[in-house]
């Protein structure tokens, strides 16, 4: 039986149920008239000019930078905004960054295809019983005291080359920041180290790599990888002489390049330290790239390379193989040595009786 | 964390271990005594000494023709070192904040950096030539290389932190100080403080038997 009250609820519910509704039509309309309000009128446009727009071109200064008149002494301090900054930043992100690391990772694959292919070149007649000397203890030195600053300088270069798309993904904005900074101190730092080595290796090398003849013999037929015929050759063939005379020059801009970057207060401008970089980092790539090929050859590409900057002696088959005009007058000259000797000389294990450790300090 | 251990107990820890090393070292030395020598002077052992100590600073004709380059080399780390360490700006700050109390007049930056060359082309040089010259590999042992790379380990991480801009680079180049110290007095690098003493102890055998050695 329904009572009188549950009779008001009807009415009551309709009512509260007529409100949701009206509600709910108000919000719908009022959305409707939000959304037809939000669309762009089409109204005429007016061109209205920046009034500071000419003032802001004058600054921007697209085309030649205009210096001003200052009292804050100074290089460039004339000069609000330098447009060829923008220009040298676009180069860098846009080419030198992705036209270096296609160079760079071209080589590599290169080289692995090359070892894929020829794999590693022998001494066809195998090793013999008799080695010539190649270098001296001091030749072997600044050749490894270059090695080892290009290798820091090429390692802590290419992190500031490429750490932003390549290590930050790696190691964070944090990690890359303590990096980056570590390398461009070590960098600056050994720089003029190169300089040095470069400077050592040129006295020491340059007689041996004027170019002589039959060095163009052996370039027509590409050292020897081009067919199976042997290509006779000086001291130093005419690959190692072109990448002793790349050295000198590509490796002398790369160093006065690099001063000029380390020592901004020489006075020189924007433009020709923005220069200086491009040239730096081009000259830069070319030689890790020439280098990459002869770190190859001298490790995994062909048997006997390294022993003479290893030991400071070469086999006498390889130097026959390779170097063969040096070779030969020096076996006339009588310089061969055997095996036995040569270790014997060297120290090596089994020739000399050991040294116990210890030995001066102990005084015993 | 970590970090205070490096700057707090281990820097502690290894400027004792550092010292009492040295000291013990130095003592064992002069307690091991010298031979009675019954004859009669001819000379002044005291002279002697002191000469040979001081002169021994510019070397022989032969050395300066047959070993130039580790003659040069050797100054230009051994000197190089010196200035880096004792006045190098950052390091008198450390000094004089962590052990003297005072400071002194530091070389300037462009000097600091050409010291810093100077001394990096030293040692690399040096290293390759002991393990390139088949009579100093012979003599060399691990103690030599060791030395040698914790060497040149300190000075490349005090170069990398040049920056002072990451607290974790100035960490790194302390914590290999720090290894460097608890090493010395254990190692060949004694011959820091000990030269002193054989070139005395020469020169004072020598200025006895009345030789100009």
């Amino acid at each position: 039986m329904r009572t009188p009250a549950h009779h008001k609820t009807v009415p009551h519910a309709l009512g509260v149920f007529g409100i949701y509704l009206l509600g709910l039509c108000l919000l719908l309309f009022s959305t409707l008239v939000d959304a037809q309000e939000k669309q762009p009128k089409e109204l005429p446009t007016v061109q209205m000019m920046n009034p500071a727009a000419e003032f802001w071109r004058d600054v921007r200064q697209r085309s030649a930078p205009v210096s001003g008149k200052t009292q804050v002494g100074g290089v460039e301090t004339g000069v609000l905004i330098n447009a060829t900054g923008d220009r040298w930043r676009q180069f860098r992100m846009s080419q030198l960054i992705p036209i270096s690391g296609y160079i760079l990772g071209g080589m590599v694959i290169l080289l692995v295809a090359f070892y894929a292919i020829r794999g590693r070149v022998p001494i066809e007649g195998g090793m013999s019983e008799h080695k010539l000397p190649r270098y001296t203890g001091y030749e072997r030195m600044i050749h490894w005291f270059m090695a080892s600053i290009f290798i820091f300088l090429a390692v802590t270069g290419l992190i500031l080359l490429f750490g932003r798309p390549l290590l930050i993904p790696v190691l964070g904005k944090e990690g890359f920041s303590i990096l980056a900074s570590a390398s461009k101190e070590g960098h600056n730092l050994m720089g003029p180290l190169f300089l040095l080595a470069l400077v050592m290796i040129i006295i020491q090398f340059v007689r041996r790599n004027i170019y002589q003849k039959g060095d163009l013999s052996w370039l027509i037929r590409g050292g020897g990888i081009i067919g199976k015929k042997h290509v006779p050759s000086n001291f130093f063939n005419m690959g190692e002489k072109t990448m002793f005379w790349l050295l000198v020059f590509v490796g002398g801009l790369i160093g006065v390049s690099g001063l000029i970057l380390v020592f901004p207060v020489l006075g020189l401008g924007r433009e020709i330290m923005a220069l200086a970089h491009v040239g730096h980092a081009i000259g830069a790539i070319l030689m890790i790239t020439v280098i990459i090929g002869h770190i190859y050859i001298g490790t995994v590409g062909m048997e006997g390379a390294i022993e003479g900057m290893k030991t400071g002696y070469c086999d006498l088959n390889w130097a026959k193989e390779h170097h063969d005009l040096w070779a030969s007058k020096a076996e006339e000259n009588g310089e061969a040595l055997s095996n036995q000797e040569v270790a014997k000389m060297r120290g090596d294990r089994g020739s000399v009786p050991p040294v116990h450790s210890g030995l001066q300090e102990s005084g015993k | 964390m970590i970090g205070e251990f490096i700057d707090g107990p281990l820097w502690y820890f290894s400027i004792t271990a550092f010292v009492i090393g040295v000291v013990w070292r130095i003592v064992a030395i002069v307690r091991a005594g010298l031979k009675p020598d019954l004859s009669i002077a001819r000379g002044s052992a005291g002279s002697g000494a002191v000469r040979a100590i001081f002169s021994r600073f510019v070397p022989e004709r032969t050395v300066t023709t047959r070993s130039r380059l580790q003659l040069i080399a050797g100054y230009m780390f051994h000197v190089g070192l010196l200035v880096l360490l004792f006045f190098a700006q950052p390091h008198v700050d450390f000094i004089a904040e962590r052990i003297t109390g005072f400071d002194w007049p530091a070389v300037p930056h462009w000097v600091f950096i050409v010291t810093a060359e100077f001394a990096f082309a030293g040692l690399i040089l040096l290293w390759l030539h002991r393990v390139l010259n088949p009579v100093t590999r012979l003599l060399s042992d691990l103690d030599d290389h060791i030395g040698s790379i914790l060497v040149f380990l300190v000075m490349l991480t005090g170069c990398l932190a040049l920056a002072q801009s990451h607290e974790s680079l100035r960490l790194l180049h302390l914590f290999l100080a720090e290894v460097f110290l608890i090493y010395f007095p254990f190692s060949k690098l004694m011959h820091a403080f000990t030269f002193v003493m054989s070139r005395g102890y020469t020169g004072a055998t020598m200025g006895r038997k009345g030789v100009n050695a």
